[in-house]
């Protein structure tokens, strides 16, 4: 499955980087992410409940950022496994100032599914994550405004 | 009382089926019984590290995990397949090993892993999901071609090239380039039939009981022939002794020839029953079904066919990959290669014939028998040539049939046709069942509709198919030099009690063919007595002597022929017996309307008379056994081959591609008929399987070798607002060599219709220069095409 999209904040292209590689903040604003645990250098463990379609799931696995280029590009790698199916992705993720308070972040990948997942979710997959996308966008930009709010 | 032959009986069995009282076995509750899960790779190419069962095993309920490691220490063996087809070079096909449980390598998503045994469906599911299944995901193919491609991953290490065989049939590949090369017009396609999903009503269900008092083992399972299950677990899986094992398949919920093969599951019920002492019972759920059934179709084929300047067909060459799935199914090898390019003759009197097979493994379910078997692939390939040559060559699609058709013959005073493709047709009309088809679509008047429709921007078109099938599966001396490593007769055996009602017992299955009616039907007019007193008994190997079941539209040609075998076995004795009661001779006796009859008298005793005598034989002719109850094999002579000739006319609609088939009408001649009815019902649901793989069905495995459409949110199935009322009708011609003069009539429908849809679409789509679209036939496929 194609995984691509993009979404326009009104927040620096540092503040949106400090938030995506703070793992407290994400761990509170990723939709169904129940979990996430540092266990080394850019490297995360998650545990996530997700709803697809006709099937739901507990997910866990491990999440690796790789090739970081601060403060405007990185690869998520994802790797998680349910019973109902596992899913492995990589996602690189880029931030385009706009301007000093714009910044339009998009990202682009591809995800591998298996299993129960792959047989009776895959329609309704790039819907589901089109929906994950949005609600992780308006989260985050909540976390921005709240941070600049406490800021000012 | 009696004819009832030819007479649209209504079926004796639904009286229980709509009614709710069909006892299918998943019904079936045993005292003790456990309940089984299966986990399944999720990966279609695994290793396998590790499995850990422990948290499983200690959930409470759990009786028992099993894993492919204690399959392996068991030394049992993996499921056999029941044909070889041998590469060119002579050298055997390849046959890796198919255990009941994996334990070092997954090699197809749903591949089993592990079996869970609990007091309940429900904790054994639960359970299953806590066996800790470590895997190393492998590359996968999962497409026929590619996987001989150099650097394919390998589905068995010894398998190069991922391939099992490669095979041909025919005329020297040289003789058919020479007459292709003095052709004056060659038609190419190159086209996918694409893998389909059989979806019986019924999912697949096992019930392994072992009682070791007796130290004996019953299965029930949905199964098409319970004694060739029985005949394989026993000599080849399990090892034990066949006369300790019953098999019974009691109510089976359609098959389509998905429950022809012995299926892992069959073995491992047993198995485990044998090991917990208590009865374990397996059912597949729909998703499983989707995922473990084994699959039908699924061939990549380029095929040329040369005409010469008048459009007679000059050659024909044909090269198929076909995929075989993971592992060799019980009739994997034979589908593509014995009931596929022995047809490829078709009704034509193509003098020069090549048909290569490549037999290919993938990570993929397995494929094998359904509905048709390789018979439908022949005729798709065939029939979509010949309307693409008539288009290509301006000929009128039904001429260039008729310039090619092989003349009338009935196989008694002309000779059987002697093909290029090893068959010899029986009889054949094949001018017949065409000219009726064209009566009644109106062919002339729906040309000028068709021309009149175009300039209103509307898109109709008309597709033929005039195909023929080899059916009553068959010679078992043919079968045999041909690579099947059993024989194909069938056994039937006729009791009739002392009070004159009869028990037959037939090796065929019915698992929706109605054989209860039809065979009871054929018994009930030979003795000449009601159809109540007659009880058709099948499907329970320990009160049928043996079969060798259901499939290749052989029920009545091969097992209806048994059982006439034996009920001329009991009017010869009954005539003894009655020659004896009526102080007369033998030959001086007539046996007519369930009698006995002196000629030219009006003395005469009764079949009730007789039989009652037979066991009670106070006053007996001398020497002659007590009893009635004779047993028969019948072994046909060939092939039946029952042809028709199918016409489709659909709808295009422009705007969004959406096909609609407006009429479909399937001129069949499947011999003589015993119940119309149950004839016209198989040919009803023959098109609609047929139609759905044109227009709808089609299984899709993505790049990883996932099943991407595994449910019926994403598989289509053809449903009623799909479909056209059909126009039906039938021919007669009388096969020659078995006693009722039957075809078979199982698959006519499914083999005929898929090519008339597809060519009637082409001929919708002409004016846009479209020549070949894939399988389904989607509205967006056909959009693209319009719009690009």
């Amino acid at each position: 499955m194609h995984l691509t999209g993009t979404h326009k904040f009104n927040a620096s292209t540092d503040k949106i980087w400090s938030k995506l590689m703070d793992v407290n903040t994400l761990e509170r604003i990723t939709p169904g992410v129940s979990k996430l645990e540092e266990i080394g250098t850019d490297q995360y463990k998650a545990i996530a409940e997700v709803k697809m379609g006709p099937v739901s799931g507990s997910f866990s696995g491990n999440l690796n950022v790789l090739d970081k280029q601060e403060p405007r590009s990185f690869v998520l790698n994802i790797k998680q496994n349910s019973k109902i199916g596992n899913v492995a992705a990589d996602v690189k993720i880029e931030l385009q100032p706009l301007s000093e308070h714009e910044t339009q972040l998009s990202f682009d990948g591809k995800a591998n599914m298996s299993g129960l997942l792959a047989r009776t979710g895959q329609r309704v997959m790039s819907g589901v994550a089109n929906t994950l996308s949005k609600q992780f966008f308006k989260a985050l930009e909540e976390e921005l405004a709240n941070s600049t709010s406490q800021e000012v | 009382m009696t004819n009832y032959i030819g007479k649209a009986v209504k079926r004796v069995e639904d009286k229980r089926f709509i009614t709710g009282k069909g006892r299918y076995t998943d019904d079936i509750i045993l005292p003790g019984m456990t309940h089984a899960y299966i986990v399944r790779s999720p990966y279609a190419h695994a290793r396998i590290s590790s499995v850990d069962t422990s948290a499983a095993e200690a959930i409470e309920g759990v009786v028992k995990v099993f894993t492919g490691k204690d399959i392996a220490e068991s030394g049992i063996n993996g499921i056999p397949t029941g044909w070889q087809v041998n590469f060119k070079n002579g050298d055997t096909m390849k046959e890796p090993p198919h255990p009941l449980l994996v334990s070092d390598k997954a090699r197809y998503m749903g591949d089993a892993v592990a079996i869970v045994i609990a007091e309940s469906r429900e904790i054994a599911r639960d359970a299953g999901d806590m066996v800790e299944v470590e895997y190393e995901e492998l590359p996968a193919v999962a497409d026929a071609k590619k996987a001989t491609e150099a650097g394919a991953p390998l589905v068995h290490d010894d398998a190069p090239n991922n391939m099992c065989f490669d095979w041909e049939l025919g005329n020297p590949k040289a003789e058919v380039d020479e007459a292709m090369s003095k052709a004056h017009h060659i038609t190419t396609l190159e086209f996918v039939n694409q893998r389909v999903i059989p979806n019986a009503i019924e999912p697949r269900s096992a019930i392994g009981h072992f009682e070791e008092s007796s130290d004996k083992y019953t299965l029930y399972t949905t199964s098409q022939n319970p004694h060739l299950t029985r005949l394989l677990m026993c000599a080849f899986v399990l090892g034990i002794p066949e006369h300790k094992v019953r098999v019974v398949a009691p109510d089976v919920g359609g098959g389509f020839g998905s429950k022809i093969f012995h299926y892992a599951e069959e073995a491992l019920v047993i198995w485990c029953s044998q090991r917990l002492k208590r009865p374990v019972k397996w059912t597949a759920d729909r998703s499983e079904a989707f995922m473990t059934d084994a699959h039908g179709r699924d061939h990549v084929t380029k095929a040329e066919m040369g005409f010469d300047k008048d459009g007679k067909i000059m050659g024909l060459r044909v090269k198929t990959y076909a995929n075989l799935g993971a592992y060799l199914s019980t009739f994997a090898p034979c589908v593509p290669t014995w009931l596929h390019g022995t047809l490829m003759q078709g009704l034509y009197t193509t003098p020069k014939i090549n048909v290569d097979v490549t037999g290919v493994f993938t990570h993929t379910v397995m494929v094998d028998a359904y509905r048709g078997a390789g018979r439908p692939e022949a005729t798709y390939l065939l029939e979509r040539l010949m309307d693409t040559a008539a288009l290509e060559m301006k000929i009128d699609p039904a001429e260039l049939r008729r310039k090619n058709f092989i003349p009338a013959f009935d196989g008694v005073k002309q000779a059987g046709y002697q093909t290029q493709v090893a068959l010899q047709y029986d009889s054949g009309n094949y001018q017949g069942v065409l000219k009726r088809a064209l009566e009644m679509v109106g062919y002339e008047k729906f040309r000028e509709e068709q021309k009149a429709a175009r300039k209103d921007g509307k898109l109709l078109g008309i597709g033929f198919s005039t195909y023929i099938e080899a059916c009553g599966i068959a010679p078992s001396a043919v079968v045999g030099a041909l690579g099947a490593r059993a024989g194909l007769y069938e056994v039937g055996q006729v009791r009739v009690q002392p009070t004159g009602k009869v028990s037959v017992y037939t090796g065929s299955h019915s698992h929706g063919q109605g054989h209860e009616t039809t065979f009871a039907q054929v018994v009930a007019d030979r003795l000449g007595i009601p159809m109540d007193d007659v009880e058709i008994i099948h499907g329970d190997s320990e009160s049928v002597a043996f079969g060798m079941g259901t499939y290749g539209s052989r029920s009545l040609a091969v097992g209806g022929s048994a059982i006439v075998k034996s009920l001329d076995k009991i009017i010869e004795k009954g005539a003894k017996i009655a020659a004896h009661k009526l102080e007369a001779s033998e030959e001086d006796l007539e046996f007519a309307e369930g009698k006995w009859t002196v000629k030219g008298t009006d003395k005469s005793v009764g079949f009730g008379d007789v039989a009652l005598t037979a066991y009670v034989p106070h006053n007996y002719p001398a020497g002659l056994e007590p009893g009635l109850d004779f047993s028969s094999f019948y072994d046909p002579a060939n092939f039946t081959y029952p042809f028709g000739a199918h016409i489709a006319i659909v709808e295009v609609d422009q705007d969004t591609g959406k096909v609609s088939l407006k009429r479909f009408i399937a001129v069949d001649d499947v011999g003589n008929v015993i119940n119309p009815m149950i004839v016209d019902g198989q040919i009803h649901g023959g098109l609609a399987q047929g139609i759905g793989q044109a227009l709808l069905e089609g299984a899709v495995y993505d790049e990883n070798g996932q099943l991407i459409n595994g449910s019926y949110m994403d598989y289509t199935m053809p449903r009623a607002d799909d479909l056209p009322s059909f126009e039906i009708d039938r021919q007669v011609t009388p096969c020659p060599h078995n006693p009722l003069g039957v075809k078979g009539a199982g698959e006519a429908g499914t083999i005929g219709s898929t090519p008339a849809v597809v060519n009637a679409v082409m001929d919708a789509l002409s004016p846009f220069g479209i020549k070949n679209l894939e399988m389904p036939l989607t509205p967006e496929r056909v959009w693209r095409a319009m719009n690009s």
